[in-house]
């Protein structure tokens, strides 16, 4: 009687561990992750000694409501059969001897094929660097020009909030950023709106739930 | 009446820690022998699927290194030399030959694709032969392009996935500057096929200016061909090499045999480990239980009574044992399945550890029958013990 | 001589030990005859011999020398040395044994213990007869109790109910009080008696307790390996003297 207990016991932790060690293995949607993360961590954040990191996605820290709120906030809906709610989104949690920053990347659909745009932000949530590490166009060499990504240095959420990702109407900082290439007015608009989007999921997976925590009182 | 099972049993519980110590010794060993075994079976299988799922039983390519070759193909990578499109009428005529379809596959250097660029690959297809040798092909959206000049493409599910394409998105071909329309997405297949652009030949033929020439003809077989007396007349053609998908399929087993038989060697280690734990413990039993088994001889146990008790807690301990290893091997197939594809160099889609009931049973029969074995000497000792021996002597020497 | 049937007739047995190069003569030359039905007692001091001569008696060893005859049938005979296969199945068709240690098995219950004979072999022609066997001896409420939750006493009254679960003629007692007190000795002796008695078994009882070893209806008495049977006031004045070493 006392055996058959212990194996019941332990078939129990068993399946756990299994659950635990299944979790997460998506056999769905596509992510963004950087190519190279030892490389390309140390490149754009050249003060950082160290990494972590953390998978996450709409689904697992809010699901519908946060969707929906995501959405509202960057005034259009997730598109199509790729931009989907349990897309995994890959965060980068940069260390020298403290955390010291964040490197985030989304997908976005552009002209010609995907775009993957990668922003550096300080603890504030200020963009310190701007990456496209992929695009598929003729002018994707004036896109991925450092000139060009140098535009959206220091800019933060608070810039985007005017910027309407649908008609392309900006205000303030973010409409002095100049397209570099306006024969692909769709892929530089494209890359505006990653940035938004990027912006806004790190707003909400990360920043918001820190001044939550420093805040407790605050809902 | 108490039965042979029940005294064992409880003879077994008077020492729980012994006895759950030898039984988790004996999963451990059972875990990777049952795993190992699935594996064989798994990667096995999966092989023949992804094989399979090619659509052709043999490849017809250019001449260079078949190996290395396959390899690329079986990647959904680049083939290294063209050959006549007139290669695969000659082929077509042979009686072995029920479909031929013939592919060029090109490649493009994208500049944009991470920091220090990438190959951007395509397939040139014929839309009709291609598609009838591919009839399990799916489609998520769309369709196969119908016009052979056509610019127009089929993506696999991860391309089209990573491109963010859906039908009727444009994508654009890198160094050449050329556009096709999406009008096809196809459904996972966990196949090469996933990853691959596929566009119609002439078209490619043009654009790469290749016209008249391919890369690879596929070959599939009439059910019941002879497919070594085709090979051997498809070796006298000039300049192309045979590639049979069996032969790669052999190769690639040969590549991974030295690392089964050295992991199949650490099972059997294990086992035997495992198995001496289980003479230990049976022996330690026998000592202890000195005096108690003289007891039982006088009260009429026969030494064949004796020795079917020691050998029933042998079967208690390895089957329990077997059992248990055999469950933590169904439940952890996911971890081994990993663990084992970061370590080979070529590993087919789909699960690699397939673990069935025929498996299992054969796995439990061999731990079991291993395991009589071991407890045959402490059985035979225990059925010896002489009866005033033992109730004289208070240590069991 | 006694008008019942002979249960069990030695003739000259002798058990010889050799230890290095000294010869021990444990059982010397000794020839009895026990009938059917009998309670006898043998007493002595320690090394006199008697466990030796209770083992060569219930077959759980061979003579060196000498005949044991059960009934009418040769166990031992001239130059015939018995397997340990062939004893044990002499001893199981007749014999029931009772130690000093009660040797129960620890993880089994009460019931359990007393039916374990049965795993092994049951005498043609017997019933099952636990239930009651634990009843004729008191210990049916502790049928589903393990020995470590019971009594000395009880504890030899189970050994003794699984000494009889198969209907032995006769029944080898070595020191089955030597580990329990006066009160739960005499009641372990009472048993015996009532068994010999009630189902006219044969009791060979091997005692220091010269108390209870003039219970028996025969008292021998076993000194350097030679025995002789106490009678009359042989036997009343041999009880009371202490036993010398």
């Amino acid at each position: 009687m006392q055996l058959s207990i212990f194996f019941i016991r332990a078939a129990v932790i068993l399946v756990f561990i299994f659950i635990l060690t299944g979790y997460g293995a998506a056999w769905g949607a596509v992510g963004c992750d950087l190519n190279d993360p030892d490389r390309d961590v140390a490149r754009l954040f050249p003060e950082s000694t160290g990494y972590k990191t953390i998978y996450t996605s709409v689904s697992q820290k809010g699901g519908d409501r946060l969707l929906t709120k995501i959405e509202k906030r960057l005034g259009d809906k997730f598109h199509g059969i790729y931009e989907t709610i349990d897309v995994p989104y890959t965060i980068y949690e940069i260390f020298a001897k403290k955390k010291v920053g964040y490197i985030h990347g989304v997908n976005q659909k552009g002209q010609f094929g995907g775009i993957q745009v990668f922003l550096v932000l300080d603890l504030d949530g200020r963009i310190k660097a701007f990456y496209i590490q992929k695009i598929t166009s003729q002018y994707a060499g004036k896109l991925r020009d450092a000139k060009f990504g140098k535009q959206f240095v220091g800019l933060t959420l608070k810039d985007f909030d005017h910027y309407d990702v649908l008609s392309g109407k900006a205000s303030g900082k973010v409409e002095a950023i100049k397209n570099p290439a306006p024969q692909a007015e769709a892929d530089f608009r494209a890359a505006l709106r990653a940035t938004k989007k990027n912006l806004i999921l790190m707003d909400e997976f990360v920043y918001s739930q820190q001044s939550a925590s420093s805040n407790p009182g605050v809902p | 009446m108490i039965t042979n099972f029940q005294v064992a049993y409880k003879n077994l519980l008077r020492k729980k820690v012994r006895s759950l110590l030898t039984i988790i010794g004996i999963a451990l060993s059972a875990w990777v022998l049952v795993s190992l075994l699935g594996f064989n079976h798994g990667y096995e299988t999966a092989l023949n699927r992804d094989i399979d799922n090619m659509g052709f039983q043999l490849m017809i390519m250019a001449k260079g290194c078949p190996y290395e070759a396959a390899t690329m193909m079986l990647k959904g990578g680049t083939g290294f030399r063209y050959m006549k499109g007139s290669v695969m009428e000659d082929i077509a005529k042979e009686p072995e030959v029920e479909k031929v379809t013939p592919i060029l596959m090109q490649a493009v250097f994208d500049p944009n694709k991470g920091e220090s660029g990438g190959i951007a690959g395509y397939f040139g297809v014929d839309p009709k032969s291609f598609v009838e040798m591919k009839t399990f092909l799916k489609f998520r959206q769309g369709h196969w392009f119908a016009d052979e000049n056509a610019y127009e493409a089929v993506m696999g599910y991860e391309a089209a996935e990573l491109e963010q394409r859906e039908v009727g998105d444009i994508i654009l071909m890198p160094e050449k500057n050329i556009q096709f329309k999406v009008v096809g997405i196809l459904n996972r297949t966990g196949t090469q096929d996933d990853g691959t652009i596929f566009v119609p030949l002439k078209t490619i033929q043009k654009i790469f200016k290749k016209e008249g020439e391919i890369t690879t003809v596929g070959i599939k077989l009439r059910k019941d061909a002879n497919s070594a007396r085709l090979e051997a007349k498809l070796y006298n053609l000039p300049n192309v090499q045979v590639v049979s998908l069996a032969q790669v399929k052999e190769t690639i087993m040969k590549l991974i045999s030295t690392a089964k038989v050295m992991v199949l060697s650490i099972a059997i280690i294990a086992i035997l480990i495992a198995m001496v734990g289980v003479i230990n413990t049976i022996l330690m039993s026998v000592h202890e239980r000195f005096q108690e088994i003289g007891i039982l001889k006088t009260i009429g146990a026969m030494p064949w009574d004796i020795f079917k008790l020691i050998w029933t807690e042998t079967l208690i301990l390895c089957s329990s044992g077997g059992i248990l290893g055999i469950v933590l091997a169904l439940i952890l197939s996911r971890i081994s399945d990993v663990v084992i594809r970061s370590i080979l160099p070529y590993a087919p889609s789909g699960g690699l550890v397939l673990i069935d009931i025929k498996l299992a049973l054969i796995t439990f029969i061999a731990i079991l029958c291993i395991g009589l074995l071991s407890g045959l000497y402490p059985a035979w000792k225990a059925g010896r013990i002489r009866p005033l021996e033992a109730i004289r002597n208070e240590t069991g020497r | 001589m006694n008008a019942n049937a002979v249960s069990l007739e030695a003739i000259s047995l002798t058990k010889v030990y050799v230890r290095g190069s000294e010869e021990i003569k444990a059982v010397n030359d000794v020839s009895l005859r026990i009938n059917k039905g009998d309670f006898i007692s043998i007493i002595g001091p320690s090394g006199s011999g008697k466990t030796t001569l209770v083992n060569l008696l219930g077959c759980l060893e061979n003579p060196t020398a000498g005949e044991l005859s059960l009934g009418s049938k040769s166990i031992f005979g001239r130059a015939k040395y018995l397997s340990e296969r062939d004893l044990t199945k002499i001893r199981r068709e007749t014999f029931g044994y009772i130690f000093q240690n009660f040797y129960l098995i620890p993880t089994l219950t009460v019931m359990e213990n007393v039916m374990l004979p049965l795993t092994f072999y049951r005498k043609p022609g017997t019933e099952n007869e636990t239930l009651r066997l634990l009843q004729l001896l008191g210990m049916d409420h502790r049928k589903d109790h393990l020995p470590a939750q019971i009594s000395g006493g009880e504890m030899q009254r189970v050994a003794i109910a699984r000494a009889m679960v198969n209907m032995p003629e006769i029944l080898l007692a070595d020191e089955p009080t030597g580990n329990l007190d006066t009160k739960r000795s005499a009641e372990i002796v009472h048993v015996l008696r009532e068994l010999n008695r009630d189902v006219h078994l044969t009791v060979i009882m091997v005692t220091h307790n010269q108390e209870l070893a003039r219970q028996a209806d025969r008292l021998f008495e076993m000194r350097d390996g030679l025995i002789s049977e106490l009678k009359g006031q042989d036997r009343s004045d041999r009880c009371l003297q202490p036993l010398s070493p």
